[in-house]
């Protein structure tokens, strides 16, 4: 059934967009930067993992180099970036600027080295696929739900029951309280830029291997985690992702009454009517 | 032979941007001692405290805390040593619980070998805290926030503490027990305090000692007594 076909395509997709608007919602909501240079984190996890897997690195290898890579990269753009700027008491808006200029960077360093054409991951089993009822789905979009899934639970876990994640909220609820009682939130944003960085690596690499991967492809998938951010209400890791899922799966069911080129146009327009009516968000906390 | 000073404040100047607040301020905090810093609004209170601690950029002076210099250590370092401040307005983790906002302190305080308060006695200080554990600490009365604010402030092993308007936003009976609990813990545990305030009488009940500040500079500095005796109001 078509229906059913678009539905599980749109919720695998959402489950990927769900890891990016929930790390993005982390990012955010303790260094209050809106570090759009994500998408550009994004980009490169799939071209790391392209890189080794061609250089001969089996799939699952390669996939967690891609994290180290990705942690690592956004650790540095906090660290380098983002950090001296707030030294120098940069407003929001420089912050927001410097984060496009970085996102520019990376996206044409991507294209410069290895083409802005459309790339394949090297993997045989990409092809195979497996039926659920009536519906099937490919190897790389299995693995993208479940492994999205289990990311989504596990930084909800690590934000509700470690020291560092509570330490995080911490700093994120009050950045001049933690930081005179030892917190230390400049090395808490550096490592919750790396946590966030890294996972975003996993949804990075298996979309590239499902869909092929271009420098610029990750542009759309924030834009579309952004809003899921938003709609879901600021700072809720929970209606960041079930936003996410949402709003994926509204854009492929919509293409069986409108034309697909109005499938993004029709959603997005759902949600600035939603926003109209509810503002903070489908799961904004309710004032106590 | 006198007590040293536990608090040792020298010839402070400090400001924002291109203006000075203060113009060479000196106090002293003893052990156990609380010192009550008043003055009019805008005349340097909160900078004071701010350049104690480090966290102003465009302090200069001396600043001694039980003998040892700090004033060229960053903020952490100074916390570390035992100067505490408890900020104005609420000095809470707001979204978090109250479990969540001592654990999380206690933390990075309390894992010292000196350690001389954790959660527990912070719970016995307050114990209107602890059947609430799990309660957010946002949604507590603007009392038993700043309970919890002096107990986050209280953990670890505290020297000195630093009270920025603790009574802001508070009724007068609760101002009249917090106050109570800071004098306690001072006495109790030999951490030496000041508080800056706007409501004069209530601090001047638990006053050791009254330093006045006005336009930046110290232009009393006694105790409560001498305070009242020298018609300390007309500096307000």
């Amino acid at each position: 059934m078509l229906f059913l076909d678009l539905l599980a395509d749109g919720v695998v997709t959402g489950c990927a967009v769900g890891v990016v608007a929930v790390t993005f919602t982390m990012i955010y909501s303790t260094t209050r930067v809106f570090h759009v240079a994500h998408a550009g984190i994004y980009t490169v996890a799939g071209y790391s993992t392209w890189f080794l897997t061609t250089r001969g690195l089996p799939f699952w290898l390669a996939i967690i180099c891609s994290i180290a890579v990705c942690a690592a990269v956004g650790a540095l753009i906090q660290h380098q970036l983002y950090t001296r700027l707030a030294r120098r008491d940069a407003p929001p808006l420089v912050l927001l600027i410097a984060s496009l200029g970085a996102l520019v960077v990376i996206q044409n360093l991507m294209a410069a080295l290895f083409s802005p054409n459309i790339l394949q991951i090297p993997a045989d089993w990409r092809v195979l696929t497996v039926g659920i009822g009536s519906i099937r789905l490919s190897m790389p979009q299995i693995l993208l739900a479940v492994s999205s899934l289990v990311i989504f639970a596990g930084l909800l876990a690590w934000s509700r029951y470690t020291s560092l994640g509570k330490r995080t909220r911490a700093v994120a609820a009050n950045e001049f309280l933690a930081e005179i009682t030892r917190l230390e939130p400049r090395r808490v944003y550096i490592t919750v830029m790396a946590i966030a960085s890294g996972v975003l690596a996993v949804p990075g690499s298996l979309t590239a291997l499902d869909h092929g991967l271009q420098p610029y492809t990750g542009t759309l998938v924030l834009l579309t985690a952004t809003i899921a951010m938003i709609a879901g209400g600021m700072g809720n890791l929970f209606g960041a992702f079930v936003t996410s899922v949402i709003l994926a799966a509204l854009q492929t069911t919509s293409t069986l009454v409108i034309p697909g080129q109005w499938s993004i146009a029709a959603t997005f327009g759902l949600f600035v009517i939603l926003m109209i009516v509810a503002p903070t968000g489908l799961f904004a906390r309710r004032p106590r | 032979m006198s007590e040293p000073a536990l608090l040792d404040v020298k010839c402070l100047v400090a400001g924002y941007g291109n203006k000075t607040v203060l113009h060479d301020v000196s106090f002293q905090v003893m052990p156990g001692k609380v010192l009550t810093l008043l003055g009019h609004n805008g005349c340097g209170k909160t900078t004071t405290l701010k350049a104690i601690l480090g966290l102003n950029d465009r302090a200069k002076g001396e600043v001694w805390l039980g003998g040892r210099r700090v004033d060229q250590e960053p903020v952490s370092a100074r916390v570390a040593q035992g100067l505490r401040l408890l900020p104005e307005g609420r000095g809470i983790f707001a979204t978090l619980t109250i479990g969540e906002n001592l654990d999380v302190v206690a933390d990075r305080n309390c894992r010292v070998p000196d350690s001389r308060i954790g959660v527990q006695e912070v719970l016995k200080l307050f114990p209107a805290l602890a059947g609430r554990l799990s309660t957010l600490a946002g949604s507590l009365s603007g009392g038993q926030q700043q309970m919890l604010a002096l107990g986050l402030a209280l953990l670890g092993s505290p020297r000195c503490i630093l009270l920025d308007e603790p009574s802001i936003g508070l009724a007068p009976n609760l101002v009249e027990r917090l106050f109570d609990m800071v004098r306690e813990v001072c006495r109790s545990a030999g951490v030496g305090a000041v508080l800056v305030e706007q409501n004069v009488s209530a601090s001047m009940k638990i006053a050791d000692h009254v330093t006045i500040l006005n336009n930046g500079a110290v232009v009393f500095d006694g105790s409560p007594d001498e305070a009242r005796e020298s018609n300390f109001w007309h500096f307000f």
